[in-house]
């Protein structure tokens, strides 16, 4: 009997620490999901910092990134940017894009064609109807120059629908640590509005969306374009196509001749001696 | 800003995006239109407004995006053959362009409030097409300065 009450002791005394293990570690999960954000209602007061005011934002507190991923760099004051200079994917065109004094945002996504991680980026934009970015934003992508990059690497991953500017200098200009490396610039402003990265354009959007005003990603840039229907753009191919086999190319001056007012001469632009054909550059 | 490609070199004046590129080679991938076989030669696009990335050879895509203070220069070279041709007799690229030299009328795509300019000529030994664009005709007087300050700092290098 007495056996009996020390073996049922010593049972519960282990089970009893067991519990309070689990406890425990139950309690150390829940905090780190309380640090990640999860399951916190809107009102309640949470151990980060304040959410951002509506006004662009410069204080790196308010860009916030996942514990894993690296912070912006230790700065005093988050860099202006830049206007991006540089050549082209491929290395031998040359093209510059403005990012300040602009009525648009802009994500500068700075990439690399070797990294694993950027991949995942390239793969994104090309495809922008899915990025869903915010209303007005546009995104241009950098690598660095064709001394420290592969061009042809960068000429078969640049998106169509944006521009890829390859300069080491840009890396330089907005001190970048590494790719991939995301920094959003408010245009007519020319400030940084946060900077930073991770691991998917899912996740880089929604922290580049909570270091803005911006609740929810609305339409994106491209819908500034103007949308031409798929028959209007099948018929004006048709339209070159027949024009070139006649011997009109684009450009040829004929598509451009002035119509002179009822009785008039025919002004120097409709003289121009016209062979018929001229082979387009 | 100064940019330098195919023989070509422009200092763009605060405010201006540009791009120097060869034509795209026509391929039944690229869709754009001419001899897949023909040497491609150089196209110039600068404008005080965001370039798209998707553009015609004079600028279609662009000029649906522009308004009023826009203007967009294309420079257009044609093969070495049409250099000093009857076409292309004017000798260097002009550098002065005046509100009387645009009309709606020279357009590629009539587009409603937008007036175009076109002027070959011959620089280097090279045939190129001026093409300038304006985002409103009433705003010549305004944004024609610009223009032509990016175009006094744009050199064409004989070949």
């Amino acid at each position: 009997m007495t056996a009996l009450v020390v073996v049922l002791g010593l049972v519960v005394a282990v089970l009893a620490l067991l519990v309070v293990g689990l406890l425990r570690s139950h309690a150390e999960i829940l905090k780190r999901l309380h640090d990640l954000g999860a399951g916190v209602e809107p009102g309640q007061p949470t151990s980060q910092p304040a959410s951002p005011t509506a006004t662009p934002v410069t204080s790196r507190e308010d860009f916030q990134v996942m514990p894993q991923v690296p912070s912006p760099p230790d700065r005093e004051a988050f860099g202006g940017a830049a206007d991006l200079v540089g050549v082209g994917a491929g290395g031998a065109d040359a093209l510059s894009v403005r990012i300040i004094g602009v009525e648009h945002d802009t994500i500068v996504a700075f990439l690399s064609s070797g990294c694993i991680t950027c991949q995942k980026f390239w793969d994104a934009f090309a495809k922008p109807r899915k990025l869903k970015l915010p209303s007005g934003t546009r995104i241009v992508v950098v690598t660095k120059g064709p001394e420290a990059e592969s061009a042809s690497s960068v000429a078969s991953l640049a998106p169509a629908s944006f521009p890829t500017v390859m300069s080491t200098q840009a890396f330089t200009d907005y001190d970048v640590p590494g790719s991939p490396y995301f920094v959003y610039v408010h245009g007519p402003s020319g400030r940084v509005r946060g900077e930073g990265t991770g691991p998917d354009w899912e996740q880089v959007s929604s922290l580049l969306a909570q270091a803005t005003v911006d609740a929810g990603l609305a339409t994106a840039l491209s819908g500034r374009q103007v949308a031409k229907p798929d028959a209007d753009a099948a018929r004006e191919e048709r339209i070159d196509r027949e024009l070139f086999e006649a011997g009109v190319a684009p450009g040829d001056p004929s598509l451009f001749s002035v119509t002179p007012p009822d009785g008039a001469d025919a002004t120097d632009a409709d003289r121009h001696d016209h062979d018929g054909h001229h082979p387009h550059g | 800003m100064k940019l330098q490609a195919h023989g070509i070199e422009t200092e763009l004046p605060a405010g201006w995006e540009g791009r120097i590129a060869l034509r795209t080679q026509p391929t039944a991938a690229t869709r754009s239109i001419g001899d897949p076989a023909e040497r491609t030669n150089p196209i110039v696009h600068l404008a005080n407004f965001a370039l798209p990335e998707q553009r015609g050879d004079f600028g279609s895509g662009a000029v649906d995006l522009m308004s009023e203070p826009h203007v967009l220069v294309v420079l257009f070279e044609y093969g070495p053959e049409c250099a000093n041709t009857a076409l292309f007799s004017r000798q260097g690229m002009p550098k002065k362009l005046t509100p009387t030299m645009f009309s709606g009328a020279a357009l590629q795509r009539t587009l409603p409030g937008q007036a175009g300019c076109q002027i070959f000529f011959t620089e280097g030994n090279r045939a190129f097409c001026l093409y300038t664009v304006l985002g409103g005709q009433s705003a010549a007087t305004r944004v024609l300065p610009q223009a032509n300050a990016t175009l006094a700092g744009t050199r064409i290098l004989a070949r």
